[in-house]
């Protein structure tokens, strides 16, 4: 199965700023990848390249699509959530479903209905008097309605309480995800989102630093708990990232071996969020 | 091997074998149909102030006072209405046309802004609706369809306007003010306005548009700023005025190109007016108002078709803008 986005040397510059450094991923069909960097890291640049709305040099093949030229075409097979408050405020919530209905082939009127009629919302209110977490079930709603192959979201859940953000993703995983689709994720709360993910890209200064499922993340790195009497011992192994708590320390191990480690303490996959504090921040001790 | 199941599934009523993959071919003709139909969601406005402007005419014209009281001579009352109807109804179109005209460059100039601003141009662009067709939409707004709203309620308004003042008049002078022939031109004058101001304000709109679709703020500074950077830089570096007057020309001269205006020919009737409150004198009326119309003379005029093209390279231009500027 050919790759669903594959980019090479994605490069986007505004003015003397580097947004995107040469960027290289591939985005297989049927997963769900975060896009996980720190701000100005250049996710949103990324994203804004793959859906076609920005220009950018070096090459981007999306859905058979290069995206800035062919943008309207992409946006059959593709489909976006750029941020909960994008709906217009003047929009009726009927209105919202007719346009939709009206312009997007792949667009299924009953499978939005029938996901709006889970809510309480109601089809005459505009998107200005809804809250925050209605928009966001009108915006779901709307896209998940929508047959596409692949899905992305930027900061889907940005300003929605707790409860709203775990409906968005229950919704998503439960309602929406299947083997035909692929969702490619941004969020700030990677805590949030790990245990969905199926693949990660961490990004830093418009370049990705690690590319990878989260199967090859559990046999590629480790995390070890050191006590202090055995630190120096630990450290004689390269960790890449060290993390001091409440009396203990955790030493984290690229290529690890397990049974030179097994000695120092105890050993464990690190999430997804330890890893990228650790990628990002931890050069070499 | 297929069983029964999975023929069931993957082949088409007919037994023949459903392609994975609906080749879709979009409809263009039906998209346009719901960008204007969105237009009229988001802007009211088209449609209201239209009727609010006709609401408030007919209020007038029922309630509105007569100098006809004090008159003794009935025929000439009457006289002194039909000769007066070409201009009341002339009237009527210039109202609607002028508060039409303040509406569309409004409407031109927010158009690609105010999405930009809400950011809900990312929910647009993640349908798949090309950049070009958003742009022609709204053009097409701004010089097909606000027209054609305003000649509908401008028409409306005329007729009950007349009904109204036949009605009250008809105590006075017996009988309907209705003047079938100057309406039907208004007819024809109407639609020589819309395409003729449509044609000769292409290259306006287009460059309000652009204005709209680049402009980080203050759109209608940004509408003025340029034109005005320009005449004054040509002022003080080479003492002269021609884009002044080119853009002067373009801006208030679409009546001196498409229309003729020569009072005393044979086009006009004086009536006389001798006895009546507030009509003394002579009222002059024109015969036909399709006279005025110098469609020969709009056609073959260099700058109709050099502000064409203008405009058209300008459109290019915002389309090209709206592609690249999603947001603020």
């Amino acid at each position: 199965m050919p790759a669903l986005i594959e980019a090479r040397d994605l490069t986007k510059k505004y003015g003397k700023h580097t947004a995107l450094d040469r960027a290289n991923f591939v985005v297989e069909p049927g997963r769900i990848v975060g896009l996980i960097g720190p701000n100005g890291a250049g996710k949103t640049s990324a994203l804004r390249a793959i859906l076609g709305l920005t220009t950018y040099e070096g090459q981007l093949n999306v859905l058979g699509h290069e995206p800035f030229r062919e943008r309207t075409a992409l946006m059959h097979d593709a489909s976006f959530i750029a941020d909960v408050a994008v709906l217009p405020s003047w929009l009726q919530v009927d209105q919202a479903i007719d346009f939709v209905a009206g312009v997007h082939p792949r667009f299924r009127r009953d499978r939005a209905v029938a996901l709006l009629a889970k809510t309480n919302i109601t089809g005459k209110r505009r998107m200005r008097e809804l809250s925050k977490g209605m928009k966001t079930q009108v915006h779901l709603a709307l896209t998940m309605a929508i047959d596409a192959k692949l899905l992305v979201l930027d900061e889907p859940t940005l300003g929605l309480d707790i409860l709203a953000r775990r409906a968005f993703y229950d919704a998503l995983v439960n309602d929406y995800m299947d083997e035909t689709r692929t969702i490619l994720i941004t969020t700030h709360q990677v805590e949030e989102i790990e245990n969905l993910l199926t693949d990660v890209l961490f990004i830093e200064k418009g370049r990705i630093v690690l590319d990878s499922s989260l199967e090859d993340i559990a046999t590629r790195y480790a995390a070890v708990e050191v006590a202090a009497d055995r630190l120096d011992a630990a450290r004689a192994q390269r960790p890449f990232y060290e993390r001091r708590m409440l009396g203990k320390v955790v030493l984290y191990f690229e290529h690890p071996d397990h049974e030179k480690l097994a000695g120092f303490g105890e050993i464990h996959t690190p999430t997804v969020s330890d890893l990228f504090v650790a990628k990002l921040s931890g050069a070499p001790q | 091997m297929n069983t029964p199941m999975s023929a069931n599934i993957m082949n088409g009523p007919d037994g023949s074998a459903a392609p994975i993959s609906r080749n879709i071919t979009p409809n263009r003709l039906n998209a346009m149909t719901w960008l204007v139909r969105r237009e009229f969601w988001e802007n009211r406005a088209i449609w209201m102030l239209p009727a609010v402007i006709g609401g408030l005419l007919i209020l007038a014209s029922l309630f509105g006072g007569y100098n006809v009281v004090g008159a003794v001579d009935l025929p000439t009352v009457q006289a002194v209405v039909q000769a007066g109807a070409p201009d009341g109804m002339l009237m009527i179109v210039a109202l609607f046309f002028i508060v039409m005209s303040i509406y569309s460059t409004w409407y031109l100039l927010d158009c690609l802004y105010a999405d930009r601003k809400d950011r809900s141009i990312l929910f647009w662009k993640s349908l798949p609706i090309s950049d070009t067709s958003t742009v022609l939409c709204k053009l097409g707004i701004a010089l097909i369809v606000v027209p054609l709203v305003y000649f509908a309620a401008a028409d409306l308004t005329t007729l009950v306007v007349s009904f109204i003042v036949s009605v009250r008049a008809s105590s006075y002078v017996g009988g309907a003010l209705w003047h079938g022939s100057t309406w039907l031109q208004i007819q024809g004058l109407w639609l020589y306005l819309i395409v003729s101001s449509a044609i000769w304000y292409l290259p306006v709109a287009a460059w309000l548009l652009v204005v709209s679709a680049w402009a980080k703020r203050a759109v209608m500074l940004w509408s003025i700023l340029p034109p005005l950077a320009l005449i004054v830089a040509e002022r003080l570096f080479f003492g002269t005025y021609e884009i002044g007057s080119l853009l002067k020309s373009r801006l208030f001269g679409y009546f001196a190109y498409a229309f003729q205006y020569t009072p005393g020919d044979a086009n006009w009737v004086t009536t006389e007016v001798t006895a009546g409150v507030g009509h003394h004198g002579t009222i002059t009326t024109p015969v036909n108002v399709l006279r005025f119309v110098n469609f020969d003379g709009f056609l073959a005029s260099p700058a109709t078709w050099i502000g064409a093209a203008v405009g058209a390279a300008l459109i290019a231009g915002a389309i090209q803008l709206r592609i690249r500027r999603t947001e603020i």
